[in-house]
């Protein structure tokens, strides 16, 4: 066998391996916009991929009775808030973590790390009567403080696998780069602004894309705290089309694509990103 | 530049989103407080919100429904509001009759017998009997709750066979005569087995469905009072009449009639199967007439009762389908009350049944039915309803019960292992429950 035959052979393989995992990957999206393309009686008997007759119409109906306008700017400013609120805070912790040794400090990071472990859903009615004696439920009179109420247990709740992930990356800068500051005359927070954050960028490109992805997909919070649908993330809009006993698929497909765009597109821009955290050792947790 | 564009970007959704938000508050600043309604029927939206529009007109108080789903999130606000008495004006409680005794008990819901009884019962004689029983207590009830009414329900239901005619048809059978006998239904079966169609589908991986059909042939078979007997512990499960209605399931899966993987499928599935003309026979209820007409409106069905075992009458379960109830700590139960009403009024109740295809709880509004709803309509009467039993059975021996026909079903046991497996669940509950009232009455 030459080699030329034996690197052909080795990467037809690894295709043949590859090919059906990348169609199985891919496989539910395409159905769920080709779904979204058909009626309510033909999503059920035409199982051809493109549709006969596509119902591009669905698009705009999803977004108008799924009342989207308003959702779609609602999760876009909770998530964007979610985001910069978990990497701030997880980055200032992860940094502390990291540098500083204090009484007790390996064991109230192994105590936030332990948080992890509890189900969020599980939790939910001891959180609600927290953020009620807080007066951050929604009670139908004031807004912001419901939107309080639903963004800060989310940042809460990101915070701990942020600084899982943020603090072995910390561990691995050199210490020499923090001294060479320090004798350039800057103080610690200069040496985390100027030093460690941009250093530390490929981390923290996976930490606010993961909250990203977390905050965008989060719903049943949502619920909870809030009573009026002026209030409600996007996902609110996809229950519109998902009834107790009747579900518009059509619609449910249109309205889960619209709802994912943002997310993959933010996932593109910062693919680059993404790779490198993960390649850098960032999940080594 | 990226950087500034993206601040720019935020800026403008923000500056959106707040002015977005001002033009909202300002809107909701006129007239009394809106009466809060939460409930879980979201696929209701349009047509709450449209009779909401219509109640401001009329009488100037804005009523704003906010639906939630899944149900389970939705148990979940409602119980966490109620630990922090922030439930609204009007709301729906999910689940057992033992639920909603606790939630009375707890002081959440309004009784309703003064406003029913007033003016020589004319509220309460706008419904049909059977809805309204459903969400009271009767005197000396085992929940320790005040007798009286405590629901408002908005629609009845009842649970029963739809059949394919097309399929029937195909079966060499006539599509006006379902099989009326029990044999009959399983030649139907076979038959439907033979030719490679479903015979029989349901969402059994949904417990209640299956304890459903199971009970409705336990009263068929052995009269409501033996099963009263049995839930008293007088009678036991490995008694030849249940171990009949646990053979009825053996028979079922013996004919080859069940959908493949019944155990595990939701009832959204079974509706699908339906509707695409795959499946003879659905046990389903009243809202799969919009469910199939929605999903293949030119599905050729009839509805049936589940066929006879012997000579009884079969007694399918019904009752009310969804209810309101009334908050007691709220300040504003008179409103509340009154929109109750006025939505449990003819005119309303007939535009709910032209959207959501329900049958209405106004008895006057169910009057004038299509032929399909009517078939559900006129058994609403004779129907039964777990809420309305004396006694109600013990929720772990439902579940192995309900398990345990799954087991049949998949051929994993046999009719009298059920049987025996759930006759000992029910002594270790008995037996559990006199430990439990003994050390009460040491104490």
């Amino acid at each position: 066998m030459t080699p030329k035959l034996r690197n052909w052979l080795g990467y037809l393989g690894w295709h043949l391996l590859c090919i059906p995992v990348a169609v199985t990957c891919a496989f539910p999206l395409v159905w769920m916009i080709s779904s979204s393309l058909k009626t309510q009686q033909t999503v059920f008997s035409d199982y051809s991929v493109i549709p006969s007759h596509p119902q591009f119409i669905n698009y705009a109906t999803a977004w108008t009775k799924g009342k989207f306008g308003i959702y779609f700017v609602n999760s876009l400013v909770y998530t964007a808030v979610i985001v910069v609120g978990v990497v701030a805070f997880a980055a200032l912790a992860a940094y502390a973590f990291s540098r500083f040794t204090f009484k007790g400090s390996n064991f109230l990071y192994k105590l936030l790390l332990s948080t992890m472990l509890i189900p969020i859903p599980g939790a939910f009615v001891a959180l609600y009567i927290l953020v009620d004696h807080m007066g951050l439920i929604d009670q139908g009179t004031n807004q912001w403080l419901p939107r309080l109420g639903y963004i800060l247990p989310q940042i809460n709740a990101g915070l701990p696998f942020g600084i899982f992930l943020l603090k072995p990356f910390f561990d691995k800068i050199p210490k020499e780069l923090e001294e060479s500051a320090k004798v350039d005359g800057a103080g610690t927070l200069g040496v985390f602004w100027h030093i460690m954050l941009p250093l530390a960028r490929p981390a923290l490109g996976v930490v606010a894309l993961l909250t990203s992805l977390a905050a965008w997909n989060e719903f049943l919070w949502a619920l909870l705290v809030f009573s009026r649908h002026e209030l409600m993330p996007l996902q609110r809009g996809l229950y519109a089309f998902h009834g107790a006993h009747l579900t518009d698929y059509p619609l449910l497909m249109a309205g889960m694509v619209i709802s994912i765009l943002p997310i993959v597109i933010v996932y593109l821009l910062m693919q680059r990103t993404f790779v490198q955290g993960i390649t850098a050792g960032a999940l080594k947790g | 530049m990226r950087r500034i564009l993206a601040t720019s970007l935020f800026a403008v959704i923000a500056g959106v989103w707040v002015a977005g938000c001002g033009g909202a508050k300002t809107a909701q600043s006129n007239g009394p407080a809106p009466i809060r309604v939460w409930h879980w029927m979201t696929d209701r939206e349009d047509a709450f919100n449209e009779l909401a529009k219509r109640y401001k007109e009329e009488t100037g108080q804005e009523v704003s429904f906010e639906l939630y789903a899944p149900t389970d999130i939705y148990e979940q606000k409602v119980r966490a509001a109620a630990q922090t008495d922030g439930l609204p004006e009007i709301y729906g409680i999910l689940g057992e009759m033992r639920g909603l005794a606790s939630f009375i008990q707890a002081g959440h819901v309004r009784s309703l017998e003064d406003v029913m009884s007033a003016d020589g019962d004319a509220w309460r004689n706008v419904f049909f009997p059977k809805a309204l029983a459903v969400n009271a207590f009767q005197p000396n009830n085992t929940y320790g709750v005040e007798p009286g009414v405590y629901g408002v329900p908005i629609d009845v239901m009842s649970i029963q066979l739809y059949y394919n005619k097309k399929l029937l048809a195909k079966l060499g059978l006539d599509p006006n005569q379902p099989p009326q006998t029990w044999e009959d239904f399983m030649q139907v079966g076979k038959l439907a087995k033979e030719q490679g169609l479903i015979g029989f589908v349901s969402g059994w991986a949904e417990l209640w469905l299956i304890d459903c059909y199971a009970t409705t042939y336990a009263i068929h078979t052995m009269g409501m009072e033996k099963v009263q007997q049995t839930y008293e512990g007088q009678v036991a499960y490995t008694d030849p009449d249940w171990q009949r209605v646990f053979g009825l399931f053996s028979e079922m899966r013996d004919s080859g009639m069940l959908a493949e993987g019944i155990v595990t499928m939701v009832n959204k599935r079974a509706e699908q199967l339906f509707a695409n003309e795959q499946a003879v026979f659905a046990f389903n209820g009243t809202w799969g007439i919009n469910v199939y007409d929605t999903m293949n409106p030119n599905l050729d069905y009839g509805i049936m009762l589940p066929p006879r075992v012997g000579n009884n009458e079969v007694v399918t379960w019904g009752g009310a389908g969804s209810s309101f109830f009334v908050n007691a700590k709220s300040d504003r139960q008179d409103a509340s009350i009154a929109f109750l009403k006025w939505l449990t009024d003819v005119p309303q109740q007939k535009y709910l049944l032209e959207q959501t295809k329900n049958i209405p709880a106004n008895r006057v509004a169910a009057a004038d039915l299509p032929e399909k709803l009517q078939a559900f309509a006129k058994v609403i009467d004779a129907a039964i309803h777990p809420r309305l039993f004396a006694l109600q059975e013990d929720s772990k021996v439902i579940e192995t019960f309900d398990k345990g026909v799954q087991s049949i079903l998949i051929g994993e046991s046999t009719a009298d292992q059920v049987s025996q497996k759930v006759a000992q669940a029910k002594e270790r509950e008995a037996s559990r429950q006199a430990k439990l009232a003994e050390a009460n009455g040491q104490r």
